[in-house]
Formats: structure tokens, C-alpha cells, sequence
């Protein structure tokens, strides 16, 4: 089937196309109950070759008239027809809950985690993989009686943008391997996927002066305020001290003066689409990601402006989900 | 573990390694034990497969245990190519070629040791598994007694949890829970088991099978001295009967196989069947006729040991039986399988024709300047006025007289005799057993003009049944002669009672000596050893009747004991069809039913959140009571305060210290009545306003 539908690319676009289809009819859900509704089984290449193998001992049984034969021919047909029932039952009655989903960077690795539990009886052998990957990506699990189990999956997304969940399935060959029993479970959550950040991004472009020094600054001190100094207070390191300024200071009576690091604050730090230079669209917003991500850490304000979008500065955790998200979506 | 998580794949193998402290890493326990259930099912077949077989069994399976201790690399292609090579040289060597039962079971037994150095993929894994089940079949083919099955039922069950770890990936289970996992599994499959032993329809044999189907000591075609030696060692079963009414004698018990009439010196062979073919049986039966019961173990021969002389052939479904012309039966093909039939049979009989016919020839016949002092003797005793006077009776009698008289000894080991055998043993050692008196008889009475032949087969029975069933072993094994009397025909003539009666009255078979723990036992408790033995053939009888014996005849009785109409095998198809579409959909119904089964926690917790969504609250499987009972808190305040206990209860029962093991139905009830009296009190309030 597989190696037919290589050959013809129709056949393969065929096949996707009723792959799609057959998915789409499957409800999103972030907690998927297993019943005999959504868990499929078919027998698998060692299932054929297991009845092939119980087909020649009868075979030979018969000519031999070996009765013990017969015995042994039965034993494991009797066996095979009730791992079919076992593969099955192994993922019948559990539910699979997907927990909260945590946005992701492009091209990078992304964690999911999904709980498996609900079973009464312990279930061995269950493997879970996003619908499209490899068969060797399967993240195998057992789940204890009465508990539960938490697998960690991880998928790479490709895009940025707000995503849904990729199609999971679970599958799980135990006792004998003769059937596979899978299910295909689409997640209702969405994920943000940010653009991939540029590695090595030039610095920070200069911050320029707030305009009438009104907006923004949230962190100056009032009172004895020097440009882009503040007075000395325990704990500050030697090297701040701006020494030609201290003595200005120090003459007219005042204190120590220290550099003040959040006087960048008192700029206006915008990271600009176009300070990126004659850059093609997406690697601009993977500098402004990059750069979003050391603002953050700087933790200075900051703000972000693309064409069609202006994002006022602030910091914090809200500021940056807000910028991410702004340039995942921005088209 | 924060934001880097590992990849599936090294998490995987993390687990996959994670071994308890001092245990083998997992890959090396299963490999280690899935090689120990390949030593255990090769080890049957070391009695009869050639000395190199075992020891390059035992060198691979040996080294393929060390290279897993060590998790070192298998070895190539190319050195499992050569060693193949040397195999298949060696088979070629041992067996003058690869074809027939021997070399066909060496070559598995060497494939499947060759395959565990080839375990890389799952597919290889799965491949040794079913090479395995193989090689439990051709463990039958040599045996199928009790001892054999119990030992294979054991590698059927290693492969089997063998199999269920291999699809076991997570974590490191261990072999208890395997084997239980398995083996639940194969007694699931019981049912259908039995099912399709009794009503799969029982067929002859596909296509030929090879002559050395079942290579059993037994009787043997032709007959030389010392081979009947060879079987009289032999304390296998041969056969079993069992009589309708009183048992006869032992003395009387004689089951007729090959009659051997050529002989050319050395080697006593059967009739040409060409020249005797045409001879009617005339069988003349005395007194009363015995009806019994016979289990047949496997023969190399087509020859069925009857006792004597049965009127008419056995009805054994599925195989023609015939008479040939000397009296026996004999079977289409050779009897492969053991054989279980019912048959009659007159002691006292004469047979053959009354009138001198010509294939008698044959029966006069004596190989040319061979044992001429012997013939000499026979001339000087029929020149003699006594044997003047004797006919074919008188003659006989002659001869047994001077057996008895005549310082003659039975031994089972008379050692071996020269060219002229006869002379030697009638004139200077007279010593030897069975075959050796009755080839010394025939040989003389032929010297005296008289047609005689001997007749081999089995002479009495252990002396108690055993379940009703009186046993015979190979040492049963006998020879004994006929002569030809004119108005008569022929009559049986058993010279070894003449030197040992004791051999044939009291069916006394001469014992080999008892082996080292046997001896011991016997002189401790003979009685033990007696009480032992019988016990064990009475289980393996049971075993031969109600397992191995089951055929296409027994399939009809039970079918007419359920009362259905049965004619053939198609009925019984029928019937198989019928139980197993009962079974499948029995199963079908179950996994119907069985859709509903969800951990009753589980839809306890649905019944709670879809309350709680009726009153426009968000609540998802993730979110736990405490998160539910803040929700609850935030929206309606002091109004909830009653679902907020609830929810702490319902956490106590879940998770508390005497959580329940069942969710309690109570709580659910007044939980689902409390919700819709706050739904009920919202709904009028948003009315209200």
C-alpha cells in the first residue's frame, strides 16, 4: 500500500486528502475519552506472520498427525484471537487530558504534556507521538492501576503564528504485538508560536529620548534628579559611580552620584521594523523577537512598532506576551 | 526540569535503562531470558540430534549470553554466514543430505540458535519468537508423552512472556508480571483452544509423509541375529489392550507381526509377495472369540501386531487394513500416529492352505553351503527310525525335546555368532535368546524337509493392567516359528518356551539392569518402584487416551454424546463454525457492554463539571476541586458556601488519608441537587431583575 502510494504521487495526494477528511470529522476535544467509537485496531505485519506460522504447525500437525500439535496450533490461535481483545481493551476506558499548553518559539522544540488516566486496571504498553511523526518519536507509557501517567511529548512547530494543537494519537501493541489498537485524538487548545528568535542579533538598538519625558517614565526618582544619575545608596557597585559627576555633585553639597540603570527608562527604547535594515519580512521578525527577548531580560521598558502595529512601551511579562504574540500574527 | 525537556527519544531510552539498583539493565535481562527459553526448548532434541548440533548450540546460545552481559556488539554478516556454512556442512556430513525428518529438525535447531546472534530490530525479535514455536513442533515429532508436553507448555509460555516484554517498553517489569501477563493471556485463549481441538475436523495425512516419520524402536522388517536384542532393551510402550471379558494367559498372548520366510545365511526377510500373493488365509478358529481394545504406539512399519489370529480386519477410520497372505495386517501406509481401534481375536486357530501349494517352496528354501553341520545333524535325525516315522508334528517335537534336553541356555547376551551361525549355536555354545532359537528351528526343520517360518511380533503383557489395560513394551519383542503340516496347514511352534517357559508363561520379559537411582529405589522399596511406575503409566495412559488419541472417531462420539447428527467432517466443521461465531460474538457483546466502563472516578468528575458548566462556570478535566470551589467562590460568594463543603468533601473522599476506593453515590446525588437549587435561585434572580 505505502510503497503503491510512494510511486504515485496521486495516489499519496489521495491518501492525504482522505487522511485530512477522516480527521476533520473527529470533534476537537482537550480531554478524550477512549470507546469503542474512536479506538481502531488492525493486525499488524507480525499478526500476518503469527497466523501464517499458526497455519504451517497445522499444517504440519495434520500431516504428521500430531495431536500435541494440534494442542500447540490452537493454544496460540486461542491466544492471538484474545490479545486482539486485550490490544483493544488496553486503550478502551482511558481518557486523555491534555494540559495547558505553553506558547513555543519556532523551529524549537515545544513541550506537551498529556495525562492518561481513568483505568480501573493497570494498562501496559501505550505509546503516544503527534499523528505525523515517525513511528521511533512514540513516547511510551504504562499506566498504573487506579492512576495516572503523565507523558511528556514535544513537537517542533514549523510556523509562527497561533496554532492548534497538532493531532495526537496513541497506540499501543502489548501483550503479543500481533494487533495495533490506535486512537486519533485532536486537541481542542491552540499554541502560540512565536517567531523564531535570530541567534547572535546584533544589540539593542539605541534607545532615544521620551519626547517631553512624560511617557514612559515610570521609575525615576523626583527630586534630585540629574540626568540619567541618581544618588549613591548602600550596595551599589564602585564602578557605577560616575566620578566627574559626583564631584560636580559633591561640591554643590549634594552626595555620591551613581549611574542610574533604569535612566534608559527614561529614553524611549522602541524596537522599529524598520531599524532592521533592508532584511526580508520574516528574518525581521525573528530580530524583533530576539530583541524582544533581551529587552525582557534587561528589564527596561520597551516598546515595539511594525508596520500596522504599535505597541506602547512597558515591561514585564505582559509586555513581552503581548509583543510575541504581536509578531506572531503580524501579516 | 524547566524549559528544556528532553526529546522523546532519550526519555525513552532513560527509561528504558532505568534498572533497580544491582539488577541487569533491562535489554540484557530480556535477551537473557528470552535465550534461556531457546536452551530450554533445544534441549529435548539433544538426545537425538547429532553431538555437534548441541555443542554449536550451546557455544552460540552461550555466546550470544555473554555479548549481552557486556552489551557488546554482535558479530557481522559474514560470521554468521560462515557459520551457517559449517552447519549446513556438518548436516550434509552427519545425514548424506538435507532433506527427511533428521536433517530438516538439525537445520532449525541450528537456524534458530544462529538467529539469536542476529537480535538487532523488533522484526528479527519477532522472527526467533516464531522460529521458536517451530522448533516446539519438532519436539513432537519425536516425542509427545507427557514429560515432553509439560516441558513445552513451559517454552510456550517463556516465548509468550518473552513476546509481552518485548511489548512492554516503559519502565523495567519484571519477569512475575510478564509471565502472569502472558500466561493470563494463553488461558483466555483455552476456550477456543478446546473448541478447536474437539470439533477442528481430524484429516489424513496432506501429503506423504516420509517413511521414517517416526523413527521408533520396534520390530523391524528383517531379522538377523542380535537385533532383537537391540529391541529387547528397549522398555518403551509398544502397545496397550484392554479385553472386553476375562483376559486370556499371558502364555497365549501373541501379537503376530513381520513373518520373515526368505533367508540367505545371514538375514531373514519377509515372503516375495509376488509368488505368495495368491494364497488364501483359510483361517480355522477354535473356542471363543476375544473382543478388544488396542492402543497402538507408532510403528515403522505398515504391519499392525494383531493379536492372534483375528478373524477380520480392525475398522480404523481413515486407513485401510488388508490381510496378507501369512496372516497379518497390514496397513495402507506406515502407522505414523498412535493408533487407537477395536479388533477380535480367536486363540486357538490353524490356517493356510491344507494341501501343499506352490509358494510352500519358499518355505523350504535354505541358502547353499551354510551351516552344513547343522543340515547334517537334521539328515542323521530324520534318517533316524524315530524321525522316519514323525511327520511335520512328529519332527517338531523332536527338535523342542532335544532343546529342553539338550544344555541349551537363554541369554539376552549370547555375543556374537560367525558365518555359520546355526551350526554353531544348535552344536557348540547353544546359548541365545528368542530370534536365535526359532532361526535354528526353522533352519532344521527346513533341513527336514518340513516348511517352516519364523514369526516375529510381541509374546505377553506386564503381568497387572494398568487402568484396565494391559501394557506391552518393546522388550515384548519375540520371535517364534510355523511349520507346515499337510491336512493341517500351518501350525505355531514356540521353541524358546521349550528352554525358557518361564519367558512365555509368566511373561516375564528379561530386564535390562535398572538404572543407578532406579537400582537404588528397587533396594529400598520394591514395592515403591512397582507403586511409582504404575501410577506414572496410568497418567500417561489417560494422557494417550483422552489426548493423544483423540481422532476422527472420538470427534463423531461426541458429537452423537451433544446429539447432533454427525456423518462427516463437514458436520464438524459445522459445529466448530457454529462455537466460535457463539465465542466471537459473545466477545463482541462484552466490548459493547464494556464501552460504557469508564473509571467510575472518572464519571463521577464528568457529572460534577457538566453541574457546574449548567451554572455557566468554567470547569475543565485538568481543573481540581480546590480550583472548582475558588471558581464557585468568586462568582456567587457566600451563596456557594454549601457546594464549596461539598467540593472539600468530595476531595477528602478522592485523595483524603481514608479516601474511598468507590466514589460515593450519595454525595453525587446531593451534589447534583444542591447546584440545581443554586441554578434554580440565579435563574429567578436574574428574572427578578
Amino acid at each position: 500500500m505505502t510503497s503503491l502510494a510512494q510511486k504515485l504521487p496521486g495516489a499519496q495526494a489521495l491518501r492525504e486528502r482522505s487522511q485530512n477528511w477522516f480527521n476533520s470529522r473527529i470533534r476537537r476535544t482537550d480531554s478524550q475519552l477512549l470507546t469503542q467509537r474512536n479506538v481502531y485496531i488492525l493486525p499488524t505485519g507480525a499478526g500476518l506472520m503469527f497466523a501464517a506460522t499458526v497455519l504451517v504447525l497445522l499444517l504440519a500437525s495434520i500431516n504428521y498427525q500430531l495431536n500435541l500439535g494440534y494442542v500447540l496450533s490452537f493454544l496460540l490461535a486461542g491466544a492471538g484471537l484474545v490479545s486482539m481483545h486485550l490490544t483493544h481493551n488496553t486503550l478502551r476506558g482511558l481518557t486523555l487530558i491534555l494540559k495547558p499548553v505553553a506558547p513555543a518559539f519556532a523551529g524549537q522544540a515545544a513541550p506537551l504534556e498529556v495525562v492518561v488516566s481513568g483505568s480501573a486496571t493497570a494498562r501496559h504498553g501505550i505509546g503516544l507521538k503527534l499523528a505525523d511523526a515517525a513511528h521511533d518519536s512514540l513516547v511510551w507509557i504504562d499506566v498504573p492501576d487506579g492512576g495516572q501517567t503523565l507523558a511528556h511529548l514535544s513537537f517542533t512547530p514549523a510556523l509562527r503564528g497561533r496554532h492548534e494543537v497538532p493531532t495526537l494519537t496513541a497506540e499501543t501493541r502489548f501483550p503479543l504485538g500481533l494487533f495495533r489498537a490506535w486512537t486519533v485524538w485532536r486537541p481542542a487548545s491552540t499554541q502560540w508560536v512565536y517567531p523564531a528568535p535570530e541567534s547572535d542579533a546584533p544589540a539593542l538598538p539605541p534607545a532615544q529620548p521620551a519626547p517631553g519625558g512624560a511617557v514612559g517614565v515610570s521609575r525615576s526618582r523626583s527630586g534630585e534628579d540629574m540626568e540619567g544619575v541618581r544618588a549613591y545608596q548602600r550596595g551599589d557597585p564602585l564602578k557605577w559611580v560616575v566620578w566627574k559627576k559626583a564631584a560636580k555633585s559633591m561640591d554643590a553639597g549634594g552626595e555620591l552620584v551613581v549611574r542610574d540603570t533604569s535612566a534608559v527608562t527614561q529614553q524611549r527604547l522602541t524596537l522599529d521594523w524598520h531599524a532592521c535594515g533592508g532584511l526580508p519580512a520574516e528574518a525581521r521578525l525573528s530580530r524583533l523577537t530576539a530583541w524582544c527577548l533581551a529587552a525582557h531580560r534587561l528589564g527596561v521598558d520597551w516598546g515595539l512598532s511594525l508596520p500596522g502595529v504599535e505597541l506602547a512601551p512597558g515591561a514585564g511579562e505582559n509586555q513581552r506576551r503581548a509583543a510575541l504574540e504581536a509578531l506572531a500574527l503580524w501579516a | 526540569m524547566g524549559v528544556s525537556i528532553a526529546s522523546p527519544a532519550s526519555w525513552n531510552l532513560r527509561r528504558l535503562g532505568l534498572a533497580p539498583e544491582g539488577a541487569l539493565p533491562r535489554e540484557a535481562r530480556d535477551t537473557l531470558f528470552l535465550l534461556g527459553v531457546i536452551a530450554w526448548t533445544l534441549m529435548p532434541h539433544l538426545t537425538h540430534l547429532p553431538v555437534w548440533t548441541a555443542l554449536l548450540s550451546a557455544a552460540v546460545l552461550l555466546w550470544r549470553g555473554r555479548l549481552a552481559l557486556r552489551g557488546a556488539k554482535l558479530p557481522g554478516r559474514w560470521t554468521l554466514a560462515a557459520v551457517l556454512v559449517i552447519a549446513l556442512g556438518l548436516t550434509l556430513w552427519s545425514f548424506r543430505g538435507l532433506l527427511g525428518k533428521e536433517p530438516g529438525v538439525t537445520m532449525i535447531v541450528v537456524l534458530m540458535a544462529l538467529k539469536t546472534l542476529e537480535l538487532r530490530a523488533r522484526r528479527d525479535a519477532i522472527v526467533v519468537f516464531f522460529l521458536g514455536f517451530f522448533v516446539v513442533l519438532t519436539n513432537f515429532l519425536f516425542s509427545q508423552s507427557l514429560l515432553v508436553a509439560l516441558a513445552m507448555l513451559g517454552s510456550v509460555w517463556g516465548l509468550l512472556t518473552a513476546l509481552v516484554l518485548a511489548h512492554m517498553p516503559a519502565g523495567y517489569p519484571s519477569l512475575r508480571q510478564a509471565g502472569w501477563l502472558s500466561g493470563r493471556t494463553a488461558l483466555l485463549g483455552v476456550p477456543v483452544m478446546v473448541l478447536l481441538f474437539l470439533f477442528f475436523p481430524r484429516l489424513g495425512p496432506l501429503w506423504g509423509v516420509p517413511q521414517d516419520g517416526q523413527a521408533k524402536t520396534g520390530l523391524s522388517n528383517s531379522m538377523r541375529m542380535g537385533s532383537v536384542a537391540e529391541v529387547a532393551q528397549n522398555d518403551e510402550v509398544a502397545l496397550r489392550v484392554r479385553f472386553d471379558g476375562k483376559p486370556p494367559a499371558p502364555g497365549s498372548l501373541y501379537f503376530r507381526g513381520p513373518v520373515l520366510s526368505r533367508f540367505d545365511g545371514a538375514e531373514w526377510l519377509p515372503s516375495d509377495s509376488r509368488r505368495s500373493a495368491r494364497v488364501p488365509a483359510n483361517l480355522r478358529v477354535g473356542g471363543e472369540v476375544l473382543a478388544y481394545e488396542m492402543t497402538l504406539e507408532p510403528q515403522r512399519l505398515t504391519q499392525l501386531p494383531l493379536l492372534e489370529a483375528a478373524p477380520q480386519a480392525p475398522t480404523i477410520e481413515g486407513m485401510r487394513v488388508d490381510r496378507a497372505p501369512a496372516l497379518q495386517w497390514v496397513a495402507e501406509r506406515p502407522v505414523t500416529e498412535r493408533l487407537r481401534f477395536r479388533a477380535q481375536a480367536y486363540v486357538t486357530f490353524l490356517h493356510g492352505p491344507t494341501e501343499p501349494y506352490p509358494a510352500l517352496a519358499e518355505d523350504l528354501a535354505l541358502p547353499p553351503e551354510r551351516n552344513p553341520r547343522a543340515l547334517a545333524w537334521a539328515a542323521q535325525l530324520r534318517a533316524s527310525p524315530e524321525g522316519a516315522a514323525a511327520d511335520a508334528e512328529g519332527l517338531s517335537e523332536l527338535l523342542l525335546r532335544n532343546i529342553r534336553a539338550g544344555g541349551f541356555s537363554y541369554t539376552l547376551a549370547p555375543g556374537t555368532y560367525g558365518i555359520d551361525a546355526v551350526d554353531e549355536f544348535w552344536l557348540d555354545r547353544k546359548e541365545g535368546f528368542c530370534e536365535h532359537f526359532a532361526a535354528a528351528y526353522v533352519v532344521l526343520m527346513r533341513a527336514m524337509g518340513v516348511p517352516a517360518r519364523v514369526v516375529t511380533g510381541y509374546q505377553g503383557a506386564d503381568p497387572a493392567p494398568v487402568d484396565g489395560f494391559f501394557v506391552v513394551r518393546q522388550s515384548a519383542a519375540h520371535a517364534w516359528a510355523e511349520y507346515w503340516q499337510a491336512g493341517a496347514g500351518w501350525v505355531r511352534a514356540d521353541p524358546t518356551v521349550a528352554v525358557a517357559p518361564d519367558r512365555i508363561d509368566r511373561s516375564r520379559n528379561l530386564q535390562p539392569a535398572p538404572g543407578l537411582v532406579g537400582g537404588a529405589l528397587r533396594n529400598v522399596s520394591p514395592e515403591l518402584l512397582a507403586l511409582m511406575r504404575n501410577g506414572w503409566e496410568a497418567l500417561n495412559n489417560r494422557w494417550n487416551q483422552w489426548v493423544l488419541s483423540y481422532s476422527q472417531g472420538k470427534q463423531q462420539d461426541l458429537l452423537k454424546k451433544l446429539g447432533l447428527p454427525s456423518s462427516g467432517w463437514e458436520d464438524v466443521l459445522m459445529v466448530l463454525v457454529g462455537a466460535l461465531s457463539t465465542l466471537a460474538l459473545a466477545g463482541a457483546a462484552w466490548a459493547w457492554w464494556d464501552r460504557r466502563r469508564v473509571d467510575p472516578w472518572v464519571r463521577q468528575g464528568q457529572r460534577v463539571r457538566r453541574a457546574l458548566q449548567s451554572l455557566g462556570l468554567k470547569a475543565e478535566p485538568t481543573d481540581g476541586p480546590r480550583a472548582l470551589a475558588e471558581r464557585l467562590q468568586a462568582r456567587f460568594g457566600e451563596r456557594a458556601k454549601t457546594l464549596v463543603d461539598l467540593l472539600e468533601t468530595w476531595e477528602r473522599q478522592r485523595y483524603g488519608r481514608d479516601a474511598l476506593t468507590q466514589p460515593d453515590g450519595r454525595w453525587l446525588r446531593e451534589w447534583l441537587a444542591q447546584t440545581a437549587l443554586l441554578g434554580v435561585a440565579e435563574r429567578a434572580q436574574s428574572a427578578a431583575k
